[in-house]
Order: C-alpha cells, then structure tokens, then sequence
C-alpha cells in the first residue's frame, strides 16, 4: 500500500513535471509562431515593395496555362539550329531546364530540347532584375520553359552541351509548363556509363526504376537516340522492300487458332468463345502468296506467350514480316532479305551516326560489321566449326543459346562478319510447314540469320502443297481440323515461296551491341511488366 | 587419383616395371610399399623417388633455385590445388595465369616434374571451363596445351581442345 503511494506520489509529480515541461513548451511553440509570422508578413511586405521595385517584372514569371488562348505569330528556333550562324540574333526557343545553377548575380541554366542542349545565361543588368535571376534560379528542373534571348559566340568551347560554340543570354523568360521538384529519377544518373559511377561514387539507375519511369528515362539522350534509330529501321525495311516490289499487308492480330503450336499462345476470351493473339503473320502473309500478291511484308505486334525472362524475350514484340514466291530455289528469298538487312545495315550506317554515337557514350560497342554479299553458312558446317572448338553435339541436335554465341564468335573470328545466315537446319527442330531438302531428308530448306551470335530471323521455304503439307503435319501431331484454312488455302494452285520474320527491338539491341532487348522497346511487356 | 597420376608418370619416364600402390587414410594418399626400404608416404615423395630410379635429375630442376621452385609448385599442387574449393578456383587461375605471363614452364626452360602435376592437377578444371574462360586465363591454357602434347604425358586424360585465336577480344556480351 504505501508503497503503491509512494508511486502514486511521483506519478502525479512526473505529470506536474510534464505539465509544466509541456506549458514551457507550448509557450515557446507560440513565440516562435509569433515570430515566423511577423517574419513571413516582413518578408511579404518586403516582395512587395521589391515588386513594386522590380523594373523587369514583365520579363519572367508562370504563364496562365496554354488554352490556345491566341496565335502568336512567334517563331520558336531549335536548340540544334542555335549555331554561330545565328550569333547576335534575338530569337524564341522552347525547352527544358535541364540544370540550373544560380551563381551570385548569374544564373546559368542548362536548357534541352531532345538530345540537344545549350546553356544559357540569366544575368542582372539593363535587361534582368536581381528578382528575376532568383526566378530563374528556382525554376524546378525538367520544367519547360519560353524563352526569348540573344544568342552569343563563345570563346571557350562549352564541353557539356551540344552546341558547344554559342550561348544564350536570356532577356525574358515564362514557365510553360511547371514540374515538381522532386523527380523520381536524374537524367544525368540515368545516362552514366556502367562503370564511370562507380569510381566516383555516383549513381546510376537500374533498368526497373528506369522502366517504372519510362517517360522521364525516354527523355535522356541515350533513349532518344535508340528510338530514333529504330524508327530509321522500320523505315529502311519500308523503303528498301518498296523498291523490290513488296506490297505492305495488314493481317488480325485476333486469330481462331494457333499458328506454331499451342503451347505458347496467349488466349483472349472473344463473345462467346476463345480466341488467340497472333504469334506470327506466318498464316496471312502465306495466304497473301496464295491470293498473287507475289512480294509482301508487314510489320505489326506479335505475341509469344513464353514465361520466359531472359534478357532478349518479350511477350509483345514488333514484326517485321517478309512472305515471297521465288522461281526455281529459295536461296532467291536468302538473297532478298540478306540485302534488305544490308541496306538497312548501309542506312544506318550512313544516316545515324549521330545516334549510334550518343548510345556509345553510355554503352560502348564495335561498330557492326557485315559482309557483302552475306556469308551463308550451311548446318553441318556450324556443327564441324563448333565440334573444332571442341564443343560435343550431335548432327541433327539444334542450336542452345551458348553454342549460338560461340559460333557467332568464331564467325566472326574467321569471316569477320556480325552478320550471318545458316542454312539447312535439321528438319526435325523445325515447324511442320518447312520444305524438307530434295537430297537429304534429314535436312530442310530453313535457315536462320544471326546478328552478334544471336538469332534475329527465322525463316524457310515453305511447303505449298496440300498433300505433303497434309503429311508433315500429321507427323507433327497437329489436329488437321484446326488448320483446315490454312491447308486449303494450297489447294487451288499456290506459287512456290519463302519467308521469315525479324524482331525489330532484336534488330536494335544487336545493331548497337546492348544487352537487353528492353532496352529497345519503348514500353517492354515482359511476364513480370505491364505498365507503363 | 593419384596412384593414376603415379602410373602416368612411371610410363612417361619409361620404368619398365610398375609398382604396387596402397593409399592411407581419408584422403586416399598413395603409398609405394617395397622390398629395399621402408614405406614412401605421399604423392610428391613417391615422385620424387620414382624420378631418381629413373636416372632423371633433370625434372627435379637446375641448381639449388630451380630445384626450391619446383619443390614450391609440388607442394603448391597438394596443398593449394589439391585442396580448393569452387569459390578459389577463379583466385587459383588468376594467380597462375599471372606467374605463367612470362613463362614456357613453371620452373626455367624446360619441363619438371612441376608441370607434370600441375598439369595432372589442373585437367579437370579446364575440362570444365567454357571457351570464353579459357581464352580469359590466356597464359594457363597456353602452357597446358603445350604440356598436355608433350610426348607420353598424357595416358589416362583426355585431351582438351584448345582454340589457337582470341575470339573473344571486343567488348560485348
């Protein structure tokens, strides 16, 4: 009992204690309340006045949002074009504040537009008011911004920037559009080169973040570059298959049944029944054949329902479809694409150095090499190159992923070449419409071509009659009913052809020597990525 | 393993008659029993004996340095080789591909009983490693080609095929 007063004793005094703790507390509390908001009203009082002051408060500041409220009649320049040319001009850019760094009376900013950027320069004067440096200073990074300023020649070359020779020395400048201060990536971070970080203790951002973030990740130079290359593939395959004579085709996406076996489909349920998402154009572009378009091509999604996670899979990709009659031997076909690739190859090379450099930067490669005509290895004798290195495989075995790297090296190696085909694969690792070799059974009239020891295209000679395609496919087990279509399509007369089909980002990841496919597909789908 | 290794040696320095092993213990070292002295306990004692009865100094090494560094590297084999675990196995190969940069043989100009059980030593560790490796440990797989070809070595391994050009020299993957 006393004991249990004793406690109570001090338990009231501790609360007494930490009433008054509590008062003192709450009375210091107040002070300072007091004391901010004088501050805050001083300070108030003071932009007020400075406002007042301030002789260039016309020349910056947010503007209303853009509601195409009126059609200036102002040109806006771009970052590219700032060149010595234009030195001493007053002219308009828009672009984003890439960096800022305020600087006593200065304020240098770093603006970028795409993979261009040039520094500018807000400095108090006759044109800029102590207020409006601060302004400039305080825009957060990655906003976008107008600016109208005299483009200046510049005695020391500016290394940081892409127009090196010039500046700009801002004399207005608005907000266009306001970005938050804080963002969840730096575009400086997410440019470094692998090993560059490291030493100096900086960061670099991994592909997740980057992917979970793709719109600002899109923005740096390496992104812009890769994508505007692939868009100069996509191009080149356009043109070059134009000026053969192919005719672009659009097939479904939406298919009735599964064009390479079942297993790796994805279905979608479709009113009443089920439907799947095409794996290839292989069925339509054959059709197309069947129906005397004689030379197509399509480039389109394709989807691969594999949950496989490696670095070169996508369970969506970009195809870039290629279906011909040829006369007499399919080795007309090789021939077709292997110089389609090489004029891509060609345009790239000549019209995207500046790409391919800017991706360099942060991931170094060799430049591609590709002979001409292509080297066209034939099967057996990869397998006698790969046993000579002293790897065990059988005749009729295909390729696994380690054996294709180490050919593609030892090609490389021997012939000098990235870019090669290898013909005549064993016709049983390959699917049930590809032509069998007239004079070895074992064999077939398939090929696939490799860039860098992988593999981009798979293609063959296609079987064109009904019958034997009737036979093949019972060999591989393959329900006759589900592909009726498709093996009546043959019955009325069917040219004999051939084909293949190229992933795009496959094509850009190999062509610039990266490591992974994401890295070329704008918004990857992978099993584990569906979003952004 | 080693009573192989034994027999192996025996053949390449032409005893005409082979000799009896046991092994002792867990780890199965070799014992050479015989009729003129007491026991020989231990693969490099062994060796060395089976070198002398050979009438062949030479792969003991040259002078008193040669003969410290090969008497090192056997027992560099027993101790270090003999004994790695995975993990050590890359340290190991660093560490010989750096000694062998300047190097035909482990000691001097020609070829010791060094190189005889290192090569032993080291077969299964190259057997099993991919192009790209072996192209990465340059100077160990020089000097193992060149050993695993010298006449009467090799018996009871198998020969590894060993690519003459570096098909691995850019960058990428």
């Amino acid at each position: 009992m006393i004991k249990e007063e004793v406690q109570g004793a001090t338990e009231e005094e501790q609360q007494q204690a930490q009433s008054k703790k509590a008062l003192k507390k709450q009375q210091k509390e107040a002070e300072k309340a007091a004391k901010k908001a004088e501050k805050q009203a001083k300070q108030a009082a003071d932009q007020q006045t400075t406002e007042e002051d301030d002789f260039a408060k016309d020349r910056y500041g947010v503007s209303a949002m853009l509601q195409s409220q009126q059609k200036l009649n102002r040109a806006l320049v771009k970052v590219q074009d700032l060149t010595v040319e234009k030195a001493d001009q007053l002219l308009w850019v828009r672009a984003r504040v890439h960096t800022s760094r305020a600087k006593g009376k200065q304020c240098f900013l770093v603006l970028r537009q795409q993979q261009f950027n040039v520094q500018a320069l807000v400095a108090v004067g006759d044109r800029a008011s102590k207020q409006m440096v601060k302004f400039a200073a305080n825009i957060t990074k990655e906003s976008i911004v107008d600016v109208e300023a005299v483009v200046r020649r510049v005695e020391q070359k500016i290394e940081s920037c892409s127009q090196q020779d010039v500046e700009l020395h801002i004399e207005r400048i608005f907000v266009i559009s306001q970005a938050e201060p804080r963002l969840p990536l730096q575009l400086d971070d997410a440019v470094r080169p692998d090993g560059e970080g490291e030493e100096e203790g900086r960061a670099t951002v991994n592909q997740d973040t980057r992917l979970d973030n793709r719109v600002i990740d899109l923005r740096t130079t390496t992104s812009q570059a890769v994508f505007r290359l692939q868009s100069g593939v996509c191009q080149l395959f356009r043109d070059t298959l134009t000026k053969k004579g192919f005719v672009e085709i659009q097939t479904p996406k939406i298919i009735s049944a599964a064009s390479e076996g079942g297993a790796n489909v994805f279905t979608v349920s479709y009113f009443k029944t089920s439907a799947y998402l095409a794996q290839s154009p292989q069925l339509y572009k054959q059709m197309c054949i069947c129906a005397d378009f004689d030379k197509v091509f399509c480039v389109g999604p394709v989807f691969r329902a594999e949950d496989s996670n490696t670095h070169r899979h996508l369970t969506e990709f970009v195809g870039l479809d290629i279906e011909m009659a040829f006369n007499y031997h399919y080795h007309e076909v090789i021939e077709s694409i292997t110089d389609t690739m090489v004029q891509i190859f060609k345009g790239l090379r000549d019209n995207f150095q500046t790409e391919i450099q800017t991706v360099n930067k942060q991931f170094p490669s060799e430049p591609f090499k590709f002979l001409e005509p292509t080297l066209r290895l034939e099967f057996q004798e990869a397998v006698a190159m790969l046993r000579e290195a002293g790897v065990e495989m059988g005749d009729e075995e295909d390729l696994s992923t380690p054996n294709e790297k180490l050919l593609g090296r030892l090609v490389k190696e021997k012939y000098d070449t990235d870019f090669y085909v290898l013909d005549k694969y064993p016709l049983a690792v390959r699917p049930f419409y590809t032509m069998p070799d007239p004079n070895n059974p074992k064999y077939s009239n398939s090929y696939d071509m490799f860039m860098r020891g992988e593999e981009i295209l798979s293609g063959a000679q296609r079987i064109h009659d009904a019958e034997l395609l009737t036979e093949r496919a019972k060999h591989h087990q393959i329900d006759l009913e589900k592909i009726k279509a498709y093996i009546d399509s043959f019955r009325y007369g069917a040219p004999p052809h051939g084909g293949g089909g190229i992933g795009l980002e496959r094509v850009c990841m190999l062509y610039l020597g990266l490591h992974n496919v994401r890295q070329t597909s704008m918004f990857p789908r992978d099993p584990k990525r569906l979003t952004p | 393993m080693a009573i192989r290794e034994l027999s192996s040696l025996e053949k390449y320095l032409g005893l005409k008659k082979p000799n009896m092993y046991t092994t002792q213990g867990d780890k199965k070292v070799p014992v050479l029993q015989s009729n003129n002295f007491s026991p020989l306990v231990g693969l490099v004692t062994v060796a060395c004996h089976l070198v002398k009865e050979a009438k062949r100094p030479d792969l003991l090494g040259d002078g008193a340095e040669g003969r410290a560094v090969v008497q090192q590297w056997l027992e560099y084999r027993v101790t270090k080789l003999d004994d790695c675990s995975k993990e050590d196995i890359r340290t190991i190969l660093k560490e010989l591909n750096a000694y062998l940069e300047d190097k035909v043989y482990f000691a001097g100009h020609q070829i010791t009983l060094a190189d005889i059980f290192m090569y032993y030593g080291t077969h299964s560790l190259i057997v099993d490693m991919s192009i790209q490796e072996r192209e990465q440990f340059v100077n160990v797989t020089r000097w193992f080609d060149h050993v695993q070809h010298v006449r009467g070595l090799r018996h009871h391994l198998s020969l590894v095929s060993v690519l003459r050009n570096r098909i691995y020299t850019s960058r990428h993957h």
